[in-house]
């Protein structure tokens, strides 16, 4: 009798409904974002300035390669049929006879405080793009580096996804079969826009439009992207479309 | 109402419950799994485009047309040019591994001095290039070069290099296409370079080439085999095969005779016997000279008597020869006699320059001033030079490895090697300076010995360069100048540049010369049929060993300029290896004769060394011979050659050839004991 009354002091099972409670409100909504680091793309890359601004089209940069494989990020190469510069060599020298040795401390200079050499080959207008641009022309372009972009849908080595298999899937088709793809899609089907092109069944929506790139969000554990797809998720579109899930369609 | 210790476990129970309806536990789980999979020393692959980008592959010694596979810049695979002639799509053993040979752990990765203790220590390149530069201002004219390309216009600059110290000492290694050129171009006063129209015969005469495992353009050559004899249709040549033993060429043939190769000159002018018998002449000054040497010392039973062929053997392949459209003879091995032998027999078949016969080549011109042509370094004995005791104060070796191929000691006061790889020239140098793979510099690739029309190739680096290295032809231009006898470029891009200006042919910055091909013949001046040196040097000389040596190359076992490539010891058969003990092959009465059997180990001393083997009883060798593997027994290199088998260059025995002068080792013997 005695353990009854104590257990009546403490309120019953109520401690346990306040740790079960506490429990799903922390692990819902607070610790899952802490699984996440947010990293920013290497370059402001401004999609809406490109596309919108300059008129160019997704597959400009985006193309599939004669051969069928996907081109993905643009090298410097492609930039460069832009942002060409003539002489490295001579821009960099330029910089490093005002900056000394350490030749990116230029960027923390005013533009008026620049070379002329490195500040004519700036296409854009506004103050932030012109900044971006500088970026990319004196830690890439210049040197010769390669752009180290940041794959928000990164995938591991071994898997094969061909961007080539899927260009035909039609977001207003999937609409109509009213296919059930509930978290298969990054945005949910019904959210997007009916479009020729269907990137955004995968990829961040209105990417192809923004201004700045948004973070990539990279696992703290595995390093993978938050974005980057389970293999159910393909499996479930695959099976939902009448396509073959054996093991050998994706690991080769 | 308190909160007391029950209180408090019935929270953490309700927590920890409370935890198991939310992702956490099962992403942590998920997210752990996936990091085991991600450890820092798992490879990742390249992502990027994928190019085939045409080049030239001199892993072998006729060189190779190929395509380089290459991801975002990175070579990954090597195929044949389809685009290319030499080629046609098909790769030899030893190029097909270029890229493995490009990521070899045995790379000289930085130029390195031989130190007093022996030990090889890393410099810099200003450094090694002072040293050198050093050593050559004090040698004068005591430089010797061997260069171990055969095919490239890097040659011109080697050779112009040399003469601009005031030596002559430049040399090529040794072989079918020295003993050809010093034929043809020397004795018999003819021009251009022999090829021989396999494609387009109806009958040929292999005497000793292995054309389609080792001798010459082999990729050339087996194309024009797998054209010549459609599956399932009529074969539209036939192939004859006089040679010691049956190897993969003798194999595939329609007939093989049994000939020992220091016979092989007196075997055709056997065949040459049958001929003139038979009415058949040849536009030749010394025709009458020639007819009446063969009809007086090289009637069949003579030739019998002495090389063992049966005299019905020579008549056959007389008459074989005489009933084809277009018969083509095609010599090997590095007796000028033989080669002379066979140049005459193919005149006499009057197939010079006519379809599907043997082809003066014209030559592309020279493009550096002061270099030397090929027939002119051609006649430069490199073995003969080291037998009369050459020991140059500066030697500098590049894309070879003489050390180990040589059948003499080579011998310098200060040895340079330049190579790719480390070997035995190498690790014997003073100073080592690491050569770009031939996938990271420009170089090109002229006519190879016995392709039968003028073809050229130029390649442009196609890969990003693994070490540190530099083309051995830009290294010699930097020497030049350093010693103020430029040779008026800077770099070798600009001499191939200037090249394919010169020869018509059209440089694309991105891809070179990927093929660029012309009928042109070399015009003749009246050649001769060497008929007074052919009388003294024909005859059969062999050593005085208990049995005759017959070596014999397989590019998937090595060459005398590269040991075998990672990935061919995987078809490297029995009958060249087992364990790390090289394989010989010999008929059962030889064996009988000799007291040894299937498995034995035996021990063959020849010429200067002697070599360790097992036994295997095969009966495609000829009675009496001995057939051995070159290319085994590296005592330098990677974990693919050094310490196997043992090396046959080193049992060779080497004599000058009567009235030719040339250093030959056909009449090898060697003195078999069972171990």
């Amino acid at each position: 009798m005695e353990e009854r009354k104590a257990s009546k002091r403490c309120g019953g099972v109520l401690p346990f409904f306040i740790g079960f409670l506490l429990s799903c409100i922390i692990g819902w909504a607070v610790i899952p974002p802490l699984f996440y680091t947010e990293v920013e793309q290497p370059v402001r890359f401004s999609h809406q300035v490109h596309v919108e601004g300059q008129g160019m089209y997704c597959d400009s940069c985006h193309y599939f390669r004669d051969d069928g494989s996907y081109a993905g990020f643009p090298s410097n190469e492609q930039c460069a049929q832009c942002h060409m510069v003539d002489d490295p060599e001579g821009v960099m020298q330029a910089i490093k006879d005002k900056v000394g040795d350490d030749y990116e401390k230029v960027l923390d200079l005013s533009e008026e405080e620049m070379p002329e050499d490195l500040t004519w080959l700036v296409l854009s207008g506004d103050e932030e793009d012109r900044k971006a641009e500088l970026e990319y022309l004196v830690k890439y372009a210049i040197p010769g580096k390669q752009v180290p972009w940041i794959n928000y849908q990164y995938q591991p080595d071994n898997v094969f996804y061909s961007h080539v298999a899927h260009r035909d899937i039609s977001i207003a088709e999937l609409k109509e079969s009213e296919m059930d793809l509930d978290g298969v899609t990054v945005t949910p089907i019904e959210e997007l826009e009916d479009s020729e092109q269907n990137c955004d069944l995968c990829h961040v929506k209105g990417i192809a439009t923004n201004d700045t790139p948004p973070p990539f969000e990279r696992n703290i554990i595995s390093g993978y992207s938050k974005m980057t797809m389970k293999m159910w998720q393909c499996e479930r579109c695959h099976a939902q479309m009448g396509q073959s899930n054996a093991c050998y369609v994706c690991h080769k | 109402m308190g909160f007391d210790r029950r209180a408090f476990i019935q929270l953490i129970t309700g927590g920890t419950v409370g935890i198991l309806f939310t992702p956490v536990v099962w992403k942590l789980l998920d997210d752990v799994s996936i990091w085991t999979q991600n450890w820092p020393w798992i490879p990742t692959l390249k992502y990027g485009e994928k190019t085939d980008r045409p080049t030239v592959s001199k892993i072998c010694n006729s060189g190779c047309a190929v395509n380089v596979r290459t991801v975002a810049g990175k070579a990954f695979g090597t195929e044949g040019n389809p685009e290319n002639p030499l080629s046609r799509g098909g790769i030899c053993p030893m190029c097909s591994n270029g890229v493995q040979l490009m990521r070899s752990p045995n790379r000289i990765k930085t130029p390195m001095v031989k130190g007093a203790d022996g030990s090889h220590k890393a410099v810099s390149w200003d450094e090694a290039m002072d040293a050198l530069t050093g050593k050559l201002q004090a040698a004068g004219s005591s430089v010797g070069f061997i260069s171990g390309d055969l095919t490239g216009t890097a040659n011109e600059v080697y050779s112009a290099f040399v003469k601009g110290a005031g030596s002559d000492d430049f040399f090529k290694l040794p072989g079918s296409n020295q003993a050809a050129s010093r034929a043809w171009n020397g004795l018999m006063g003819g021009n251009g370079q022999i090829g021989y129209d396999l494609p387009n015969a109806d009958l040929a005469l292999l005497v000793g080439a292995d054309a389609f495992e080792s001798w010459g353009p082999t990729v050339w050559n087996q194309k024009a085999f797998s054209d010549a004899r459609p599956m399932g249709e009529k074969p539209s040549c036939k192939y004859v095969f006089a040679g010691p033993s049956q190897q993969n060429t003798a194999s595939v043939c329609d007939e093989w005779i049994p000939l020992a190769p220091e016979g092989e000159a007196a075997f055709m002018l056997g065949v040459a016997h049958s001929l003139l018998q038979t009415g058949m002449t040849a536009d030749a000054s010394d025709f009458n000279a020639f007819k009446t040497m063969v009809m007086k010392d090289f009637n069949p039973s003579k030739v019998e008597a002495a090389i063992k062929v049966p005299a019905a053997s020579m008549a056959s392949a007389a008459k074989q020869l005489r009933a084809a459209s277009r018969p083509v003879v095609i010599p090997s091995g590095n007796s000028v006699a033989a080669h002379a032998a066979a140049f005459a027999l193919n005149m006499l078949l009057g197939n010079l320059n006519r379809k599907g016969g043997m082809t003066t080549v014209a030559e592309f011109p020279l493009v550096v001033e002061g270099a030397m042509t090929p027939a002119e370094t051609y006649e430069k004995d490199v073995v003969s030079w080291f037998a009369k005791g050459a020991n140059p104060d500066v030697l500098i070796t590049a894309d070879c490895n003489p050390v180990y191929s040589l059948p003499v000691e080579v011998k310098a006061g200060f040895m340079v090697a330049i190579a790719t790889e480390m070997n035995e020239t190498a690790a014997a140098a003073d100073l080592i300076l690491p050569a770009a793979h031939p996938y990271e510099r420009f170089d090109d690739l002229q006519t190879p010995y016995g392709v039968s029309s003028a073809v050229y190739t130029a390649s442009v680096p196609v890969t990003d360069p693994a070490f540190d290295s530099m083309a051995p032809a830009d290294i010699v231009l930097k020497l030049a100048d350093a010693a103020g006898s430029g040779l008026g470029v800077e770099s070798f891009s600009e001499v191939l540049m200037a090249k394919a200006e010169m020869i018509g042919a059209e440089w694309d910055d991105y891809f070179g010369v990927p093929s660029f091909e012309t009928e042109a013949v070399a015009e003749q001046n009246g050649p001769s049929l060497a008929a007074r040196t052919l009388a003294k040097a024909a005859a059969p000389v062999r050593g005085t060993g208990a049995v005759a040596l017959a070596p014999y190359t397989m590019l998937t076992v090595g060459t005398d300029r590269q040991a075998t490539t990672p990935n061919a010891p995987c078809v490297v058969s029995r009958n060249q290896i087992i364990g790390d003990t090289m394989v010989v092959m010999m008929n059962s009465a030889t064996a009988r004769k000799i007291g040894v059997g299937e498995g034995s180990k035996v021990k063959m001393a020849g010429g200067t060394g002697s070599a360790e083997a097992l036994v295997h009883i095969y009966e495609g060798v000829l009675p009496g011979v001995v057939a051995a593997p070159f290319g085994f027994g590296h005592t330098v290199g990677d974990e693919f050659s050094k310490g196997k088998g043992d090396n046959v260059y080193k049992i060779l025995t080497v004599t000058s050839e009567a009235a030719t002068g040339a250093s030959v080792w056909n009449g090898s013997t060697v003195n078999v004991t069972k171990l």
